[in-house]
This record gives C-alpha cells, sequence and structure tokens, in this order.
C-alpha cells in the first residue's frame, strides 16, 4: 500500500515537472503601449507632430485571431483568439500564445477588433462580455479601439477627447489586419504599439471625438494600422 | 462483508456516472414551427432551449430588479395581454416616468426576426435586453449592477442554477436566459392561422377584407409573419418634436432615411397605438391614413399608386385584421408573471 503511494506522488510530481516546463517555453505576444517610443504614462503630457499637447487616459482595444506565421510555411491560429488590452489591466497586455517551436518565425498577423461574424452572434463571454465597455448597444457592435484623454487644442468640454473606432456593416467595416514581418526564433514577441503614429495623422482641433462608426472611423481605423511594430 | 463487495462497487460506479451526467439535469425545449412557416432566424444552436432556461428567463422578464430604482421591468413596456407591448402610449416611458421616443414595439415571434428596433440598430435578439436595461430613460442601469443584484438573490441563486448548473451569473447567463424567454414567444393560433389549417372558416367579410389585404398590404406585411425584415418609409411626416430620422442614423445611407422596420400585424387588434411614434389611435386611422396615400414619387413602388378603398373595404380590411389575433397566445399562462 505505501509503495503505491509513493508511485503516485512521483507520477504527480512528474507531470506537475512537465506541466511547468511546457509553461516555460511557451511563446507569447507582449504588447507595450508606447509614445514616441516610450512607454505611455498616464496623465503625463506628449507633443503631436501637429504640436497637439496631449494626455492619454485610457486606451484599450481588441487583439483577435491571432496567427503565427513560420518561414516553412506552417501557420500557427489561435483559436477563440479574442483579447481585449486595457491600459488599466497591465497583465492583459500578454497575450500566451503556443508552445515554443525550434522553427523560425517568418511573421506575425493579428486583426485590430472583432470580425463581422463574432458582431453579429449574440450574448458573448470572457474578453468580448459587454461589460468590458467596448460594446455599443444601441447599434449593436464591438467597438475595437478606444482612446480618450485631454489636449489644450480641443475646444471641448474639459478639452476632452474621445475616439471610439468600430463598425462592422460594409462600407463602414473598420477591423483592421495588421501583419508584421518577423525573422527570429523567440519566446516573446514584443510588439510596440506607438501612438505617436495614430495622432501625427490627425489634428485634434478639428477631430476630437468619433463614437459611431462611419466614414470617420474608417478613416481613423486606417491610421490605426501604422501604430503597431516589432521591437 | 466482501461478499457484497462487487454490488457496492457497482452502485459506486453507477452514482459515479450519474455525477457526471448531473448537470443535464435540464429539460430540453424546442420551438415548434408550425406549417408551412418560414426557418426561425435565431441560432438555437448556441442557446439551446430549456424549461429552467426558459423559466429563468421568464422571471428576469417579469422582475423589475434589473433595473436601476428596481420600479421597471421588462413587462412594464411589454404587456402580455396586449401583444407585449405598451398600450395606450404614443411614446414608451420608463424610470422616474421619463418618456422616450419611440412607441415601444410588439415582442411577437421573434425567432424569425432578423433585426430588432424600430431602425434595426440592434442584430441579435440575445443583446437586445442590453439596450432597455441602460438607457437612461428606460432603466437606468449597469449591467454589473444587474449581475452584482442576481448574485445576492437566493432566489435567481437557484433559478441560475437550475438551469446552467451553478449560481454563477454573468452577462452572457442573463442575455441568453431572457433571449430562452422572449424566442418561445411565438403566435400561430389567430383565426388567420386556423382558417389556413382548414379549422375555420373566414365569413364573407372577412374573406373580402382578406382578399383587399393580399392586394393592397401582403407586399410588405408578407404571410405568414405578417411583417418583413426589411425597413420601409410609409410617407409620414417626421415628428418635428422628436426628429427621429429611423434607419438613417444606423446605416448613414441616403435612402434609409425616414425607413423604419415592417412590424408584424399579428395581434395589432391590441397593440395600439400604431406607428414608430404612435401617432395613430386606431386601426381605421391606420387604413385612412394608407388609403389617402398614391400618385408620390417619393413613397416607395409598393405605396405609390393609390388603394382606392370604399368605406366598406376600410371597414372589411379593419375587420381581416382582427382576425390575426390570437387569444391563445394573449393569455397563454406559460408567458405570464411567474406566481412563485
Amino acid at each position: 500500500m505505501n509503495k503505491k503511494g509513493i508511485h503516485i506522488v512521483f507520477l504527480f510530481l512528474f507531470y506537475f515537472q512537465v506541466y511547468s516546463q511546457s509553461k516555460s517555453d511557451s511563446l507569447a505576444l507582449n504588447f507595450s503601449l508606447e509614445f514616441n517610443n516610450l512607454p505611455i504614462e498616464v496623465n503625463k503630457k506628449y507633443v503631436s507632430s501637429n504640436k497637439d499637447t496631449l494626455t492619454v487616459e485610457s486606451f484599450r482595444c481588441y487583439i483577435s485571431n491571432i496567427q503565427i506565421h513560420y518561414e516553412d510555411n506552417y501557420v500557427f491560429t489561435q483559436k477563440e483568439s479574442y483579447h481585449l488590452l486595457d491600459l488599466d489591466n497591465p497583465n492583459s497586455f500578454q497575450i500566451p500564445i503556443t508552445k515554443k517551436s525550434d522553427k523560425f518565425i517568418s511573421k506575425i498577423s493579428f486583426n485590430l477588433g472583432i470580425d463581422s461574424l463574432t458582431n453579429t452572434a449574440g450574448a458573448m463571454a470572457g474578453d468580448l462580455d459587454p461589460i468590458k465597455g467596448m460594446y455599443w448597444a444601441w447599434q449593436s457592435g464591438y467597438i475595437n479601439m478606444k482612446i480618450e484623454g485631454k489636449s489644450s487644442s480641443c475646444k471641448t468640454r474639459r478639452n476632452e477627447f474621445q475616439f471610439h473606432i468600430g463598425g462592422y456593416l460594409p462600407p463602414y467595416y473598420a477591423m483592421q489586419k495588421i501583419e508584421l514581418i518577423y525573422d527570429k526564433n523567440a519566446t516573446n514577441i514584443n510588439i510596440g504599439i506607438d501612438l505617436k503614429n495614430f495622432f501625427s495623422n490627425i489634428n485634434l482641433s478639428e477631430t476630437n471625438s468619433v463614437m459611431i462608426p462611419g466614414k470617420q472611423a474608417m478613416q481613423l481605423a486606417d491610421y490605426s494600422k501604422k501604430i503597431f511594430y516589432i521591437k | 462483508m466482501i461478499k457484497y463487495w462487487k454490488y457496492y462497487s457497482a452502485l459506486g460506479l453507477v452514482i459515479l456516472i450519474s455525477l457526471g451526467f448531473s448537470n443535464q439535469y435540464t429539460t430540453p425545449l424546442y420551438l415548434e414551427v408550425p406549417y408551412g412557416w418560414p426557418k426561425p432566424h435565431y441560432n438555437f444552436k448556441d442557446n439551446p432551449l430549456t424549461e429552467e432556461g426558459f423559466q429563468l428567463g421568464r422571471h428576469l422578464f417579469y422582475d423589475p430588479i434589473i433595473s436601476r430604482d428596481s420600479t421597471i421591468s421588462c413587462a412594464s413596456c411589454h404587456l402580455q395581454q396586449t401583444g407585449f407591448t405598451h398600450v395606450d402610449h404614443q411614446l414608451s416611458h420608463g424610470i422616474e416616468g421619463k418618456i422616450g421616443t419611440r412607441n415601444s414595439m410588439a415582442l411577437i415571434n421573434l425567432a424569425w426576426n432578423k433585426d430588432f428596433m424600430w431602425d434595426g440598430g440592434v442584430n441579435n435578439l440575445e443583446v437586445q435586453p442590453i439596450n432597455p436595461i441602460t438607457n437612461p430613460i428606460e432603466m437606468d442601469e449597469k449591467l454589473e449592477n444587474v449581475i452584482f443584484k442576481l448574485q445576492r438573490s437566493t432566489k435567481y441563486k437557484m433559478l441560475f442554477t437550475k438551469a446552467f448548473g451553478d449560481e454563477k451569473v454573468t452577462s452572457q447567463r442573463l442575455l441568453k436566459a431572457l433571449t430562452q424567454f422572449t424566442v418561445m414567444l411565438k403566435s400561430s393560433n389567430s383565426k388567420y392561422d386556423k382558417v389556413m389549417r382548414k379549422e375555420k372558416q373566414y365569413n364573407e367579410r372577412e374573406q373580402r377584407g382578406y382578399d383587399l389585404f393580399k392586394t393592397n398590404c401582403a407586399s410588405c406585411h408578407k404571410e405568414p409573419l405578417f411583417s418583413d425584415d426589411k425597413f420601409e418609409k410609409n410617407g409620414l411626416a417626421i415628428d418635428t418634436t422628436l426628429y427621429d430620422i429611423g434607419r438613417f442614423k444606423i446605416t448613414n445611407k441616403k435612402e434609409d432615411y425616414l425607413r423604419f422596420k415592417i412590424p408584424t400585424l399579428r395581434n395589432v387588434q391590441f397593440t395600439f397605438p400604431y406607428m414608430h411614434d404612435g401617432r395613430f389611435k386606431t386601426l381605421t386611422e391606420v387604413v385612412k391614413y394608407y388609403n389617402s396615400l398614391g400618385h408620390d414619387k417619393s413613397l416607395p413602388k409598393e405605396l405609390a399608386k393609390p388603394m382606392n378603398l370604399s368605406d366598406n373595404d376600410r371597414v372589411d380590411l379593419v375587420l381581416f385584421l382582427t382576425t390575426l389575433t390570437d387569444k391563445e397566445f394573449l393569455f397563454d399562462k406559460r408567458f405570464s408573471f411567474p406566481k412563485e
């Protein structure tokens, strides 16, 4: 009886060991929110290339359908791949993907936002739960990206700017496919999200409040493509 | 004792196996599609109906707990006896007597609806309740607070456990349960249905009304649902106190200016007042209005030709519309306020 007990203990330890190993060898995407290549600090003043002085108070976006392309053309597609990055929740910027492989990675791709099928699929859970504040009720659909803050250039209430970018109905389907070329074999893929490249496209005195799907949202969604880069 | 070990271990095994199935102690429920009706639009695969889920949804539908000050329930604006709509109010009112901008819609045969709301802004029945719950002039509550309140309630702990296997409340479970109730609100036993099934016969005037309906109304209010997925303008001048531009607000397309959902006419006898802003009190007024149209190029082609209905025609048409009343639905105990 005693011997059996020991076996079970060893078996348990063995599995535990295997399990924890596989965990440390996993591949992850690590996003970091930046302004001009430096980590964003809430309420710090930044100056855009259009001379807008601004502070960022909140940032949230959906990263979905993450795919890892390997140099032998194999593509790993993450299942149930919907992730909400939230400046208020730093852990959300690390996304574990799969086991690490010896193969070289050639490309990372993902969507900024939520696909149209999921937008019409009804009540969702997890990161897609409507209580996350990234869902429009009066016009069903997910907000792909939210950027909010203040700038003296905005002649709005409390000098606020608000960008809630989304929409899934053509011709205003705002989701963006992001593809980043990669040529390393790494366990952590570091991706910068540089908001400087977003604000360089707009004048906050003119564009400071976009909160419905449409032409303007499409324009901003297009600018958002350029904020991602491999570090 | 040793003699019985086989017996005991077999018993133990049976108990273990049945424990494995214990979370499946729900009674499956099906929405029966009446003969000749189209396939429902709702995707039941992602929300398999159960008696327990339906009953949970029914309790939620009738419970004001989901509003900020526990005064407004879904049933406040959706009364069963009037086809689940807010009778006698042009514009529906919500929390603290605040008045909305539209006439609440009837909840009938929702399983066959593609879009919801007068402007079709909502794309799935499951996400529809988020609107009245969070709208500041309806229930003015946050989903997080609803979840919090339900989690503390002994009654809902029990009802959620029955429906989902444990007492955890999530927005997804809340919305799916509400949908299990509203998707079952099927009306298919009106006199019209019985005539179609050859169980009853129309009298001469009802039959005349039906023929007039088929010529003048049925191209938009399509049988057997008496509605359409489409949005249409019907020539009503914009109410300058509301400036409701309809579908245009959702799509931003010029052609959708002043277009509204084509509502079902089932139980229309009791869903008064009529139109998105409830501007007509009676069916007679509605028929009179449509009869006054014609020779207007801005109208859709279905309304472009004048109807030229005589006084008798109009009476017969209204008479036919009353044959769409389904008393079995309006007084079905399964859809009524759940007595504890």
